[in-house]
Order: C-alpha cells, then structure tokens, then sequence
C-alpha cells in the first residue's frame, strides 16, 4: 500500500485525464462502435476495410489506446474510493490493487491487440 | 521524532465512519453512488471496444460476427444502458466542473462568465467532438 500511496499524484493525473478522454469520446465511439454499427444503421462507415484501415493506422492507433486506457484508469480510481465509501479502510488494499489491476489488464490487452492490427 | 509522531497519542479521534442513510437515504447520496456506477458501465463500455478491437484483428469474418452478437436484443440493451450511463456521467462532470472554472486561483480572478454559461460551453465541447468523431465513423468525414 505504501507504493500505492506514494503514486497518488500518478493515480489522480490518470483520473482526471480520463474523465476529460471519457467525456469528448466515448459517448460517441459507444453509439457508433456499440449501436450503430450492430443495427447496420452505419454500414459503410464502418465496414470491416474502412473500420480496420481507421484503426489500423498510426492516429488511430494511438487515439484508442488513448481513449481506452485513460478511461479504465478513471473508472479504477473512481471504484477504489467509492469502495472504500462504503466498505470502510478495511477495503482499501484490495479496492486499489483489484481496480488498479484490472485497468493495467485491459491497458496491456489494449495495447498488445492494437499492436496486432 | 516528528512533531506529528509526538503528538499521535495525545489526539482521540472517532473511528471513520458514513453519515448517516448513506448510500440511499438522500438524494445527494444517491446522486453521488449513481456518479460512482458510471465508472462500472464506463468500464463495461471499454470492454465492449476491446471486443471489437479483437474481432476488427481476427479478420472479417470476425468482425461481422462480433457486429451480430452486439446486435442481440439483450446486447443492444446493455449498450444503452452503458451509453446513457456515459452520458450522465459526462453531463454531471461538465456541471461541476463548472464550479472549478469559476473558482479564484491565486491572483487570477474569477472570469467573469455566469455559472450557467461556464457549465453549457464544455458540454457544448463536447458534443461537438461527438459530433465530428461520429461523422468519421459514419464515413461523411475521411
């Protein structure tokens, strides 16, 4: 916990960047990847050429793993310190290496399914 | 020793605990845990964008597959929910963030917009970004 304590100021950099990330992209890449995309309603937009050549490329490349990690980082501080909310300091270790963790394993699976494009 | 180690056990403090009718006897309270289960969807809403990412590097026939699951009734619900839990989220963080941009720092004073003006323009931001990453997607921009 000790690490965990003295990373704060790397843990609240992350959160605030990823509230920023979260909010001018991902309502979007939700509705267009998630909703659109699935009902056919942006067919050409995002056929498997263009969806593969928009991400495939370098500014897309980074753009979501931008997007994706920065707002896991957000969501795990967040759910740390709401855990503790409600669970008392009892939780703390565990909310901060459950959530950290689970947003290093999605950063990584990110960053290595990206890297496979 | 530190002056705080010295003084440690002279101070009595309670144990910490929540106030009372947390997390559902308020209605702030209840804000403040829906603010908290945006985190969750959020997160579940990347997960989905992982997902396709790993459909999107398997191929096409992959890809169309994963665009058929997330069509499923039970899969499109949960998008919503996930869209519209992103949504509350981005809202209230632009509300309140508006309270920061107000504030004096230093000796920086307070701009002199009112505090509705100061909450409308980022979300006005960012809808505009949704707007043009949405035409990308689409195809009505390259």
């Amino acid at each position: 916990m000790k690490l965990i304590h003295k990373l704060e100021p790397l843990w609240w950099i992350l959160f605030g960047a990823g509230g920023f990330t979260a909010g001018f992209f991902l309502p979007a890449l939700i509705l267009g990847v998630l909703i659109l995309a699935p009902l056919g309603v942006i067919d050409g937009g995002l056929s498997y050429q263009r969806a593969h050549m928009l991400a495939a490329s370098l500014p897309g490349k980074v753009f979501l793993v931008a997007v994706i990690s920065l707002v896991l980082w957000h969501c795990a501080h967040h759910l740390r310190h709401f855990a503790v909310d409600l669970g008392g300091h009892a939780l703390a270790p565990i909310a901060a290496f459950a959530s950290y963790g689970l947003a290093l394993a999605g950063t990584i699976a990110t960053l290595v399914i990206v890297g496979s494009l | 020793m530190s002056a705080h180690a010295a003084t440690a056990p002279k101070t009595r403090t309670a144990e910490p605990r929540p106030p009372a009718g947390f997390p559902f006897g308020f209605y702030r309270y209840r804000n403040y845990v829906v603010f908290a289960a945006t985190s969750v969807f959020m997160a579940l809403g990347c997960v989905g964008l992982i997902e396709a990412l790993y459909a999107l590097a398997h191929g096409e026939e992959a890809w169309k597959a994963f665009l058929a699951n997330m069509a499923r009734p039970h899969n499109l619900v949960l998008s919503v929910v996930v869209l519209l839990f992103t949504l509350y989220f981005v809202f209230r963080f632009a509300w309140v963030g508006r309270k920061i941009a107000a504030g004096r720092i230093g000796p920086v004073p307070r701009p002199p917009l009112p505090m509705p003006i100061l909450g409308v323009a980022p979300i006005g931001g960012f809808v505009t970004f949704w707007l043009i990453l949405l035409a990308i997607l689409a195809g009505v921009l390259p």
